[in-house]
C-alpha cells in the first residue's frame, strides 16, 4: 500500500470541502481523481502533500502515518497546474533544487540532473530560463524537478490544464511512460474525462467532496455505482424500468436482469445503454434479442467518425430521448431520416438502483 | 533613433512647459548651490569641514540614515509579507496606515514623539532620553522613511504565486531556505530600491528631526539642521558647503535609482 487515506475532511470555515474521503493507492499506481471545479479535488492532494491540514482523519504514505508531519518531511513530489518553476533559476538549477536542500554532491547533483533532461527530452535546455521555454517544456521541467529527489509519491495538480490541447495529448503519453518507467505512485487531479480515462489505472469520482466510488476506467463507464458517475463519464442513457423476478420490465418489453441486482428486486431501477451499445432498425423483426421500444429519430449529426443519432423512446407513461452512436455505413444502410419511427435494441446494458440517495 | 513627426504648436508647449519648470525647479537650485558654496574661493569650504560640529552633523546624520534603513529593512520587509501573504481582519486599515508617515506633516510627528517620549511624556524613558538626544533623531528618521521598503516590495511579493513556496516545501526547503533561495532573489531588486529611497529621505528629513533633537550644536545637530542655523547666522559658505555635500550624495542616490529601475523593469522583478 503507498497512499492511505481514512476518513480524511477538511473544512473551510463552516464549508465542508473534503467529506470522509477514504482511499487506496497501490504501489505503482497511476490514480486519477475526477471531478468537476469545486469539487474538493486540489485540497484533497494538497492534504496529501501536507500543504493544508486535515481537519480529521488519518493520511498514511508508505505506512508512515504521516497526517501531522510538515510538507518537508513527507517527501511528495508535487507539479502544479501554472508550472510555478523558479524564475531566478536555470532549468538545470530548478531541478537540482530538491538535491540541494538533501545535501547531495555537486557531481552527483549534476549527473542526477542530466538524467533527469535527458528523461523530458530537454537534454541541451539546462541553461536557459525558466521564461524562455514554452508552457509544454516548463511542464516537463516542473515534472523533472519533482521526480529528482525520488519523491515516495508523486502529486500532481491539473498539470496539462494550462497547455493547447495538442501537447497536453502528448505530455500525457510522456508522463505515462515517465510513471510507468519509474514505478512511482501517483495521483493525478483533473475535470477533464478524456484525461482521465487516457492516463488511469484507476479513477476515483469526485463530487462536492466526497469520494463518490473508484475503479477502473473501464468499470467505472460500463458499470458505475451512481447515477453522477454514469451522466458524468460520457453520454448516459437513462431508461426508467422495474425489476420484478428475474427481468427488467419496460412497458411491454422484458430484458434479462444482470447478475448481481437481486437487491434491487421489486424496485423502480435505470437502465443504462451507453450510446454505442444502441441499435436501430426499420422493423420489430429484424431485430433479434434485447428490444428496448420503439421511437420516433429527432436529430442526426456526423460526430467525430460516428453519426449520432437522436431518438424519442415512446414509454408506456413518458417518453425517453436517446442518444445513439452508428458507424457511418450503419446509417447509410439504414437510410435514416428525422421523423422516421424506428426500434431501438440494446447489446450491452446496466441497472442503477434510482432509490440509493446518491 | 525614433523619427520625429511634425508635431502640432501645443506640443511643443507642453514640452517648453515641462523643460522650463524642470530647470526652473530642479537646475537653478542645483547651479546656486554650486555657485554659492565656491563663491569665495575654496578656502571658506576647507573651513567649514574643519569645523568639528560640521563633522560630527554630518557623519552623524549618514551614521543614523545608516541605522534607520536597516531597521526599515526589517520592518518594512515584514510588514509587506504580513501584508501579501496573510488574511487578517483590520488588514486594509493597516495597509492605509502605512502611508500615514507620507501624509503626516514631519514636525506634527516630531512634536507626537515629544509628548510621548519627553521627560514628561506618556512613555518617558527610564534608562536614556529619546528626546532631544540621538535616539529620538534615529526615530524621527524611522519614521518618515518607514513606506518605501513595504511600498516597493507589495507588488512584487504579490506576483509570486504561492504555489513556488509550496513547491519549495514539497521539495523539503524550510521556511528560511525558501525565503533564501526562492524569495529573496526575486525580491531583491525592490528591497534594494526601497532602500535606497529610505536613506534619501532619512538623511534628508529636516521638519520632525528639528523638532525632536532640538538642534543640539556637536551633539544632536544634523546636516540639515546645520544648513538651517548656517543660513540664519548669514553664514552662506558653510551653508552651501554642506548643502553641497547633501546634494551630491542625493545624485549619486539618483545615478543608484536609474540603475535600479532600469533592472526592475527590464528583469521584472
Amino acid at each position: 500500500m503507498s497512499i492511505r487515506l481514512e476518513h480524511v475532511s477538511k473544512l473551510y470555515g463552516t464549508q465542508s470541502v473534503v467529506r470522509d474521503v477514504s482511499l487506496t493507492v497501490n504501489a505503482g499506481e497511476l490514480f486519477v481523481l475526477l471531478g468537476a471545479s469545486g469539487s474538493g479535488k486540489s485540497t484533497l492532494l494538497r492534504l496529501i502533500a501536507g500543504l493544508l491540514p486535515a481537519d480529521s482523519g488519518t493520511i498514511w504514505l508508505h505506512d508512515q502515518n504521516v497526517t501531522h508531519l510538515p510538507p518537508q518531511q513527507r517527501e511528495t513530489g508535487f507539479v502544479f497546474q501554472q508550472y510555478s518553476l523558479f524564475r531566478h533559476m536555470t532549468i538545470a538549477e530548478n531541478i537540482a533544487f530538491g538535491l540541494e536542500v538533501r545535501h547531495v554532491g555537486r557531481k552527483e547533483q549534476h549527473k542526477q540532473v542530466q538524467e533527469l533532461l535527458d528523461l523530458i527530452g530537454l537534454a541541451d535546455l539546462g541553461n536557459r530560463m525558466p521564461a524562455q521555454l514554452s508552457g509544454g517544456q516548463q511542464q516537463r521541467v516542473a515534472l523533472a524537478r519533482a521526480l529528482a529527489y525520488q519523491p515516495r509519491v508523486l502529486l500532481l495538480d491539473e498539470p496539462f490544464g494550462a497547455l493547447d490541447v495538442q501537447i497536453r495529448s502528448q505530455l500525457r503519453q510522456n508522463l505515462r511512460e515517465i510513471q510507468q518507467r519509474l514505478g512511482v505512485t501517483t495521483i493525478l487531479v483533473t475535470h477533464d474525462q478524456e484525461e482521465a480515462f487516457e492516463l488511469a489505472d484507476r479513477i476515483g469520482i469526485l463530487s462536492n467532496g466526497t469520494l463518490l466510488e473508484a475503479n477502473t476506467p473501464n468499470e467505472l463507464y460500463h458499470a458505475p455505482k451512481t447515477r453522477y458517475t454514469a451522466t458524468f463519464l460520457g453520454h448516459a442513457n437513462l431508461i426508467p424500468a422495474q425489476r420484478n423476478g428475474t427481468h427488467l420490465y419496460l412497458g411491454d418489453y422484458r430484458l434479462p436482469a444482470p447478475a448481481h441486482t437481486e437487491h434491487l428486486a421489486n424496485q423502480a431501477v435505470e437502465l443504462l445503454c451507453r450510446p454505442e451499445e444502441l441499435e436501430l432498425t426499420h422493423t420489430l423483426e429484424e431485430q433479434r434479442g434485447q428490444v428496448v421500444g420503439q421511437g420516433i429519430v429527432t436529430s442526426i449529426a456526423q460526430s467525430g467518425r460516428s453519426v449520432r443519432v437522436g431518438v424519442m423512446l415512446n414509454g408506456q407513461f413518458n417518453e425517453t430521448p436517446l442518444n445513439i452512436l452508428l458507424p457511418p455505413s450503419r446509417q447509410r444502410e439504414l437510410g435514416l431520416q428525422t421523423g422516421q419511427c424506428v426500434w431501438v435494441r440494446v447489446n450491452e446494458y446496466h441497472v442503477l438502483g434510482t432509490q440509493t440517495p446518491l | 533613433m525614433r523619427d520625429l513627426s511634425p508635431r502640432s504648436p501645443i506640443t511643443w508647449m507642453l514640452i517648453a512647459l515641462v523643460v522650463g519648470y524642470a530647470l526652473i525647479l530642479f537646475g537653478l537650485p542645483i547651479v546656486t548651490i554650486v555657485g554659492s558654496a565656491f563663491a569665495k574661493g575654496i578656502d571658506p569650504i576647507v573651513k567649514t569641514f574643519n569645523d568639528p560640529e560640521v563633522q560630527h552633523a554630518i557623519l552623524m546624520t549618514f551614521a543614523l540614515a545608516g541605522i534607520a534603513v536597516v531597521f526599515n529593512a526589517i520592518a518594512g520587509l515584514i510588514t509587506a509579507w504580513v501584508l501579501t501573504r496573510h488574511h487578517f481582519p483590520g488588514k486594509r486599515l493597516l495597509d492605509a496606515m502605512v502611508d500615514i508617515p507620507f501624509v503626516f506633516s514631519p514636525v506634527i510627528a516630531g512634536y507626537a514623539m515629544i509628548v510621548l517620549f519627553g521627560r514628561v511624556g506618556w512613555f518617558a524613558p527610564t534608562l536614556f532620553p529619546i528626546v532631544f538626544a540621538l535616539p529620538g533623531i534615529l526615530l524621527a528618521k524611522i519614521f518618515v522613511s518607514l513606506p518605501f521598503v513595504t511600498r516597493e516590495l507589495q507588488p512584487v511579493l504579490e506576483s509570486i504565486t504561492p504555489e513556488q513556496e509550496h513547491a519549495a516545501y514539497t521539495m523539503g526547503a524550510s521556511r528560511w531556505l525558501t525565503f533564501r533561495r526562492v524569495i529573496l532573489p526575486e525580491i531583491w531588486t525592490a528591497l534594494l530600491y526601497g532602500l535606497v529611497l529610505t536613506f534619501a529621505r532619512a538623511v534628508g528629513e529636516f521638519g520632525a528631526v528639528a523638532v525632536v533633537s532640538g538642534s543640539i550644536q556637536g551633539y544632536t545637530e544634523t546636516a540639515t539642521s546645520f544648513v538651517f542655523r548656517a543660513l540664519n547666522d548669514r553664514n552662506p559658505s558653510g551653508a552651501y558647503s554642506v548643502s553641497l555635500v547633501l546634494m551630491l550624495v542625493s545624485l549619486a542616490i539618483l545615478v543608484v535609482l536609474n540603475i535600479l529601475k532600469h533592472r526592475l523593469v527590464t528583469r521584472k522583478g
